[in-house]
């Protein structure tokens, strides 16, 4: 069943798409925060430039400080038409000279000439302060005199937008491209993927020959997955078709033997001959029962292979039944039958149904081939192992044939079908055993199931019927 | 004695009756299943052979249908269907044996013959087994018409194996039908019995057989 699953194009593009937003932000934060300080920097020139004039402009007369801020000081200034300039001028003592007396000193005495920049607010407007200060050499007064010159945000504030803004449009031309590189290269990946499913589509629905498609490294595991399954399946059909053709030759033989004797039959008067005839078309009748017989039990087999759900079997009470069924009343020979059971059940997780099938072909086989005056059913736990032996005092089957009589149809004999075993066989890989064979001894000749035994069971259900 | 044959297959019931009118049994044929169903209101037979498949009336109901009258009449089921299902349902539903299709005739003629058997013994309350016949009535036992001992037990155990000849009785059955809730049953006493029993009917012709592992069964000649 295959489930409908997100597509795997839209699943990568999600993906990418979010890495170049969550990218975007940060770049985008960055360059405000490099904008910001590139605009600082630029302004700040400006800003010390113009108190670094106004410093100059102080001077020093009998004792007297006085300071004339020339015009050139402002009009470098007034270049970031907007902003508005703040100023004061401090002598050594620290008393205003000129300028807005209540703007804020900022860091009061630098003693130095290194020009002081900060940030500060000036009536509610954010501000860039700087703060230079001019050692006044007079006799009288001699000390550091300061300039504080404060200048509105929005010159920088401008500049610094105006450089994010250009740099978020590389930002965003580059991630432009580089989705459309992504998008183009997820479709080229996924091409092989379309390839495959084109190849099958095409294919003829008899040819199951593996895939032969160029493919990336990545998707050869399920391509060669892909490929073990049509021989797998090819290997089930082929067998399928043999078992087929096989049941065919074996239900039209002893039909077409079937008909010829009818025929002859209805032509012969010598009542000498007619009896042979007669005794042939029983025969031929008998034998096509039990194939057909063994083909229904062969195909319900197969089934319940896939569909029985185990129960927990004593694999004694199940035999002893399966004998006392299997053996018919009209037996024309005398076989004595025993049953040798274990002390304690044997138990084993298994379909009751095609084991007592599995096993009472197995005793019609020994009844029918083999069993001259002994047969014998033995059941018993071995390890791990839950056992079946059905011995038979017969000729058995010569251990060079033991491959090949699994197979079904594998008798050319004129009475048996040749499918017990392979039933027998079948149930037996059902339940994940063995089936084998003991050759000729004193004892007598033994096929053997071999199962998994189960130990301990919290409830016991007999599989043998009551009857 | 008295057949009837419930079968919709010419081919087959031909046979059947052919078979068993040669043996000397009277046989009835129908060949749908209703009608089967009301003859077997007024009618009594010795055998019924049923096949499950039939027009009208289905062989499973008629044998529930005969159960509920109360009917002791053996059945023997005929099958072509899946044999498992059908043969739980059938010797759920009081059937006395069941054949699948196709059988050997020499298989249905033995069967037949066992059923008959037990109906004879039913009507005249005689078994008989070679030369031994078992008056259930009078709970005699003669072999060829010379009276001869048995105890209670081994009579009971005589009847039950040879009221149904051929047929295999586990140890435990016989247990569980030889003793009652007062005795102390034991598998080894079934032992002794049947070897007693045995020995009484040397030469009779009826052979109780030990089948190890399995139990015993009465093979008549």
């Amino acid at each position: 069943m295959i489930r409908p699953g997100r597509s795997l194009y839209s699943r990568i593009i999600l993906v990418i798409a979010l890495v170049f937003g969550v990218g975007s932000v940060i770049l985008g934060t960055a360059a405000w925060f490099y904008a910001r300080l590139a605009a600082d920097d630029a302004y700040d020139r400006l800003l010390v430039g113009a108190a670094l004039q106004i410093a100059e402009s102080i001077y020093a007369q009998e004792g007297t400080i006085s300071v004339d801020p020339p015009v050139s000081a402002f009009e470098t200034l007034s270049l970031s038409a907007n902003d508005r300039i703040f100023y004061k001028v401090l002598d050594p003592h620290g008393a205003v000279l000129t300028g807005y007396d209540d703007l804020a000193a900022a860091s009061a005495n630098t003693g130095s000439h290194e020009p002081l920049i900060s940030d500060g607010e000036y009536r509610g407007f954010p501000v860039r302060v700087a703060v230079v200060g001019r050692l006044v050499s007079d006799p009288v007064a001699p000390g550091w005199a300061h300039v504080v010159v404060a200048q509105t945000r929005e010159a920088r504030i401008i500049l610094a937008r105006d450089l994010t803004l250009k740099a978020l449009l590389l930002v965003f031309a580059m991630t432009g491209l580089a989705f459309m590189g992504v998008l183009f290269a997820v479709r080229r990946a996924l091409e092989p993927l379309t390839r495959v499913e084109r190849e099958l589509r095409s294919r003829d629905p008899k040819d199951l020959t593996p895939l032969d498609v160029e493919i990336p490294r990545e998707i050869q595991t399920l391509v060669s997955t892909i490929n073990r399954f049509m021989d797998r399946l090819s290997g089930r059909i082929a067998l399928m078709q043999r078992f087929i053709a096989d049941a065919a030759h074996q239900i039209r033989t002893p039909l077409a033997g079937l008909a010829s004797q009818v025929d002859l039959l209805t032509e012969e008067t010598q009542p000498g001959r007619r009896e042979h005839q007669l005794s042939r078309v029983r025969e031929r009748t008998a034998e096509l029962g039990r194939l057909t017989n063994q083909l229904l039990s062969h195909a319900m087999i197969i089934h319940r292979a896939e569909v029985a759900e185990f129960e927990t079997i004593d694999l004694t009470a199940l035999a002893r039944q399966t004998l006392i069924n299997a053996v018919p009343l009209s037996l024309d020979r005398d076989v004595d039958l025993a049953f040798d059971d274990p002390p304690e059940p044997v138990l084993m997780r298994g379909d009751g149904v095609s084991l007592r099938e599995a096993l009472s072909n197995l005793i019609h086989n020994a009844l029918k081939h083999g069993a001259k005056t002994r047969l014998e059913v033995r059941v018993f736990a071995e390890d791990d192992a839950a056992v079946i032996e059905v011995i038979d005092d017969g000729p058995g089957i010569p251990a060079s044939e033991w491959q090949r009589v699994r197979e079904p149809f594998h008798t050319q004999s004129a009475t048996g079908s040749g499918l017990g075993l392979a039933i027998a066989g079948d149930v037996v890989r059902a339940h994940g055993g063995e089936l084998r064979f003991r050759e000729r001894s004193e004892d007598g000749f033994a096929v053997i199931l071999r199962f998994k035994r189960q130990h301990e069971a919290p409830e016991l259900r007999t599989g043998g019927d009551a009857s | 004695m008295r057949i009837l044959l419930v079968e919709d297959t010419e081919d087959v019931g031909e046979a059947i009756v052919a078979r068993f009118e040669r043996i000397g049994h009277t046989v009835d044929w129908e060949k749908n299943g209703a009608m089967a169903d009301e003859v077997l209101e007024v009618q009594a037979y010795d055998l019924l052979i049923l096949d499950v498949n039939l027009p009208a009336l289905d062989g499973f109901t008629i044998l529930k249908r005969l159960r509920q009258r109360k009917s002791k009449t053996p059945v023997l089921v005929l099958t072509a269907r899946s044999q498992v299902d059908d043969r739980v349902d059938a010797l759920d539903l009081g059937a006395d044996d069941y054949l699948v299709k196709p059988f050997d005739y020499r298989e249905l003629e033995a069967r037949a013959r066992a059923l008959l058997r037990r109906s004879a013994g039913e009507s005249t309350n005689q078994l008989v087994c070679g030369q031994v016949t078992i008056d259930r009535g009078s709970r005699a036992v003669a072999i060829n018409g010379t009276p001869i001992d048995l105890t209670r037990r081994e009579l009971t155990l005589l009847e039950i194996l040879a009221a149904r000849p051929g047929r295999i009785f586990g140890k435990d059955e016989l247990v569980d039908q030889l003793f009652g809730f007062d005795d102390e049953p034991s598998p080894n006493a079934v032992e002794q019995y049947v070897a007693r029993l045995r020995k009484k009917l040397a030469g009779s012709g009826a052979e109780i057989r030990t089948l190890r592992g399995l139990g015993y069964q009465i093979v008549c000649p």
